[in-house]
Parts: structure tokens; sequence; C-alpha cells
């Protein structure tokens, strides 16, 4: 997959460097070749003003069209006047030319006026150079006419003429309309391209974590369930009702992480504060401070911890959290057993303190924005034994 | 309450009319028939009655304004009974009591003219927040559950240089002179912050 951007630089490159030949060409027959033609057929002009002056006007119209265009300021009425004024000092010029040599050697403007319309109106509609191109034409055909010049020679040099003058800048134009507009469609694509590779992406991330969720979910919930259908799993063995409500609280906290709510972790304490209570648990759950953003895998942990806790604890919890815009402590104290959360590993590390005169648990874990160790690993206190009463 | 011997309950109203003068310890409703009473608790506090802030509503910014007009102490409702009579009898020998809600509110308080704690306070004040249980903060800490008090006591009395004066507040600050729990120098600094000064250390700055 190529970088879109530098397709955008590739495209503009490419108008460009059809705009400086464009360019080029132009001011080598206009500033070279005219100059010759009016520097060698001078004595024969009918007119020196209208010679000199029709030349001057096509140079100024080709110097500014061109400056602007390579700045990329040329904008379509600018364009039109500018191409109006080549127009007309081609007529003026076809008026200094002596009788006869429309064709002829003295001849300058057709061809260069012709190319400045290729120039000026490339990026108009085609029509309007077209237009261009059957003015600039029709003027020197009408000349010839009037001169009663033409015949059947004169007929098959002007199509020779047309041919090779018009049909070849028209054909120019059209052929770098098309090409303009195939690269910015392949720059629209590779756009596109990138766009969609990018929701791909994350579609296939969430869509991973969603596999994740629920192959845990399923590897977890999926034996109990086979039990307590085959009988295996007895629903009055507190053990099995303390798994199945593990999991059930567990199901309700991947419900509430999805929810769009401005505080996301206080939403799934919460819900599990509410699912305990509902379990018949006495819990109380405060909370002060404004809580930061915090990483999804140490959210999940910390609320994947207390969640753990709430569920083993026999009659009483307290969930308390105290956040700052650098900090997260979350602490639950409940009577739960000591091993509940022996095989937790996570995120951030955890303090566990297990009061055995008292048959309490308390776990305070802490994440530190400044010194976020969601790369690390866990640091649990083994649960230690101890005697305390409350103060 | 009246189950216990040190409490005698002389006076129960719905409104503060009719309050008799001679009272150790109100325990005031914060929400008093729909209107909130901070005013009254500091004029109250003015007229040197000691006042327990009681209330449901745990609000920080609540809390920290009935401390402020002149409270003695919060509790919450849903605290309990053992607090609320333990805070009665402190409170009414002018120690300060605080409860794990007022502890919490202290701890995360974030005004910039919030007393500066020192790190032992903000711990034992956090784990006293958390636990409820001094004794299991006081083993967490490595320390005695009398020096954790100490710690959680020093915390409050700084919020006592903070809002505006009233004779409750210095009534305690006198107190704490007496029971040794800072000196007449630490009181002598408003906020009780001089770094360096050795006879200030416990009140020295707080981390975060």
């Amino acid at each position: 997959m190529s970088d879109p951007s530098s397709d955008i630089v590739a495209t503009a490159r490419y108008a460009h460097a059809l705009n400086v030949s464009l360019v080029t060409i132009l001011a080598v027959w206009h500033f070279a070749y005219d100059v010759l033609i009016l520097w060698r057929g001078w004595p024969s002009y009918t007119s020196h003003a209208a010679a000199l002056g029709s030349w001057l006007v096509v140079a100024v119209a080709l110097v500014v069209g061109s400056v602007l265009l390579l700045r990329g300021t040329l904008g379509p009425t600018t364009a039109r006047v500018l191409a109006v004024a080549t127009l007309l000092a081609g007529y003026l010029a076809l008026d200094s030319y002596p009788s006869g040599q429309v064709l002829g050697e003295v001849s300058w403007a057709w061809n260069t006026v012709g190319w400045c319309g290729v120039l000026l109106l490339m990026r108009a509609p085609l029509g309007e150079l077209i237009g261009f191109q059957t003015l600039n034409t029709a003027a020197p055909v009408l000349v010839l006419a009037v001169e009663g010049a033409i015949d059947r020679v004169m007929v098959a040099r002007l199509i020779v003429v047309i041919c090779a003058t018009v049909g070849f800048q028209l054909l120019f134009a059209m052929t770098g309309r098309l090409l303009l507009r195939t690269a910015r469609q392949a720059t629209d694509l590779a756009l596109a391209d990138a766009e969609n590779v990018g929701r791909r992406s994350v579609d296939e991330a969430v869509h991973a974590g969603r596999l994740l969720r629920y192959r845990q979910v399923r590897e977890r919930i999926e034996p109990l369930l086979r039990g307590l259908a085959d009988g295996s799993l007895d629903p009055s063995d507190d053990a099995v009702r303390r798994a199945t409500g593990l999991e059930a609280a567990r199901l309700r906290r991947l419900f509430a992480e999805t929810d769009d709510t401005p505080d996301p972790l206080l939403h799934e304490l919460r819900a599990s504060a509410d699912l305990a209570e509902r379990r018949g648990l006495d819990v109380s759950f405060v909370h002060y401070g404004q809580p930061p953003e915090i990483p999804l895998v140490v959210r999940r942990f910390l609320a994947e911890v207390p969640l753990v806790v709430l569920n083993s604890a026999a009659s009483w919890a307290r969930l308390t959290t105290l956040t700052d815009a650098g900090e997260v402590i979350v602490s639950v104290v409940a009577d739960a057993p000591p091993d509940v959360l022996s095989d937790m590993r996570g995120a951030v590390p955890l303090s566990v303190v297990f009061d055995q005169e008292e048959s309490q648990l308390w776990v305070e874990i802490r994440w530190n924005r400044a010194a976020d160790s969601t790369s690390g690993s866990s640091t649990t206190t083994p649960s230690s034994s101890r005697e305390s009463r409350p103060g | 309450m009246t189950e216990d011997p040190r409490i005698r309950v002389v006076h129960v109203g719905h409104t503060l009319e009719g309050l008799p003068g001679s009272l150790d310890v109100l325990i005031l409703d914060l929400n008093l028939n729909g209107r909130l009473v901070i005013d009254d608790i500091a004029e109250l506090a003015c007229a040197s009655q000691r006042i327990i802030a009681y209330s449901q509503f745990t609000e920080p910014d609540l809390v920290l304004a009935a401390l402020d007009a002149g409270a003695s102490a919060f509790v919450a409702k849903g605290e309990g009974r053992v607090h609320l009579v333990e805070t009665v009898v402190a409170v009414a020998a002018d120690r300060p009591y605080v409860t794990p809600t007022a502890a919490g509110v202290m701890v995360s308080d974030s005004r910039p003219d919030a007393p500066r704690l020192s790190e032992r306070e903000r711990i034992a004040l956090l784990w006293w927040f958390q636990s409820m249980s001094k004794a299991s903060v006081a083993h967490k800490m490595g320390i005695s559950p009398h020096t954790v008090e100490m710690y959680i006591r020093r915390a409050r009395l700084k919020y006592a240089h903070v809002g505006r004066a009233a004779p409750t507040k210095a009534d305690m600050l006198v107190r704490a002179i007496e029971d040794g729990l800072v000196s007449a120098e630490e009181i002598a600094e408003p906020g009780g912050v001089h770094e360096g000064d050795p006879a200030v250390t416990g009140f020295q700055g707080r981390s975060r």
C-alpha cells in the first residue's frame, strides 16, 4: 500500500510538469521562432505597429498566463480574458500581413495564438477551447476566402495546416486533460483505499477483541453450563454458585464496558456493585475525584479485581475510588477469602492484605499515568495473615 | 445514641428555632426541611456552638463547606452509629474526629487553598477512607494505631486554618496544643507550612 499523501504529491507534480512543458513550448515558439519570422519579414508587413503590437500583446498575455499558471493561481476569468486578448492580437497580426501571405513566410500568429489557447483554457470546459480554436482558425480562412485564394490546392494546404496546428493542439489539450483526470482518479482511489485499509484494521482489532472476549467467556462459561445441564455440577454447591455468580458478573461488566459513558471505570464498578447488592451483599461504593482517561487494558484490570472480590464476599464490601488527573486508586475491602486473587495477573500492581481475625480482604490497586506500567508485570503481594481489629 | 452512658440527648428539633444555648454538641442535618444550613453553621460556630454536620449527601464541596464554616466534624448518615457516637464524644472535648467519608474528601481536596498535608497524613487518611479500620491502616503503615490517629487528627487540624475563623476552630486548636498533638509554634504558622523548620516537620508539603 502506497502512502496516499505521496500520491497527491505525485499528481500535483504531474500537473506541474505538464504546465512547464506547455510554457516551454510557447516561450521557445513566441520568443524565438516568432521573433525570427518578424525580423526576417519586417520590411514586408503592411503595418509595423500592428505587427509589433500584436506580438507584444501575445507576449504579455503569455508571460502573465504562464506565471499565474505555474504559481497555481490562474483563475478561470483571468484565463478567459487573456485568451480573448491573444485571439484579438491574432486578428491584429493577420491585418499586418501583406496580401496573400496568410499562410506565407511572414505569418506567425495562428499557431502561437492556438497554443496560447491550449495553455490558458486547458482546465476550462473543452467547448471553450474548441470555440477558441474555431475563432482562431476562422479568421485566416475568412481572409483567404475574401482574397479569393481558396482553390483545390489551398484547401489541401489548409487541411494539412489545420491538422498540424489545431488538430495537434486539441489532441495535446485533450490528452493532457485525460491524463490529469486519470491521475486525480488514481489519487482519489489511493485515498479511498488507504481509508478502507485504516477502517479495516480498526474493524479487525475490534473483531479480534470480541473474539478474544467471546473465547474467554466461552471457555469459562461453557463448562459451567454443561456441568449444570448434565447434572455433574450441583447448583446448591457453594463453589458452583460462586463460579456462576462470578461469570454472570463478568458478563455484566463486559456489557457495561461497551456502554458510552463519560466515566467508564466508575460505570463498570457501579455495575459490579449493583450486581453484588442484588446478590444480597451490603455494598458501599464511595468515589471522590475526577477520573482521568484510562487505557482499556488498565481499566479492565481495575474493574476486574473488585469484581472478583465482590463476588467472593460473604456479606459486605466497601468499594472506594480516589482519582485525580494523574492517578487512580481503587480499593475494595470485603469479608472475602484470602486466596480469591491468587491467580490474578494484570497490568497494574496489586496490594493485597488479609486480616485473619476479621476475615476480611483489603485490596488496593494504584494506576499512575506518569509511571504507566501497562506493559509491565503484576507484583501481586501474597496474602498476608495477621491480627487486627477495626479502629 | 441514648444507649451510650457518655451521651445525654437534651433536645431534638426539626428547625433551629428554640435551640437551647447550653448544648455541648449539636448534631445538625445539613438538609433541614429542604434547605442547606451551611450559613447557619457559620452563625452557630461564631457563637461557640460545636456542630457535627450530619448528612446523607457526601459531595466533597458540601463536606468541605461545612468544615470551612466551622463545623467540628462531618458524619455521613451511612457511616453508622459507632462513628456518630465517637464523633460526639471527641467533639464535646474539642478534639477532632475524622470519619472515613471526611477522610476521603480531605485526601481528594484539590482546591488551590487546600491545606498541604504530609505524605504520611495523606496515606493515613487514604487508607482510613478505604478500610475504615485504624488497626488495619496501622499494620499496613507499620506504625501504631495511636500514631495513625495522630496523623489523621493533625490533617484535620490543618483544616481549622481554612475558611472563616470561628471560636470552634480556635477551641479545637487550643485542645490540640494541650494534648501535645501540635505545638503553639505550628499553630502560629498560617496553614502550618514552613519548610525546613524542625518544629513543623509534620506539616510539610503534600505530594500531589
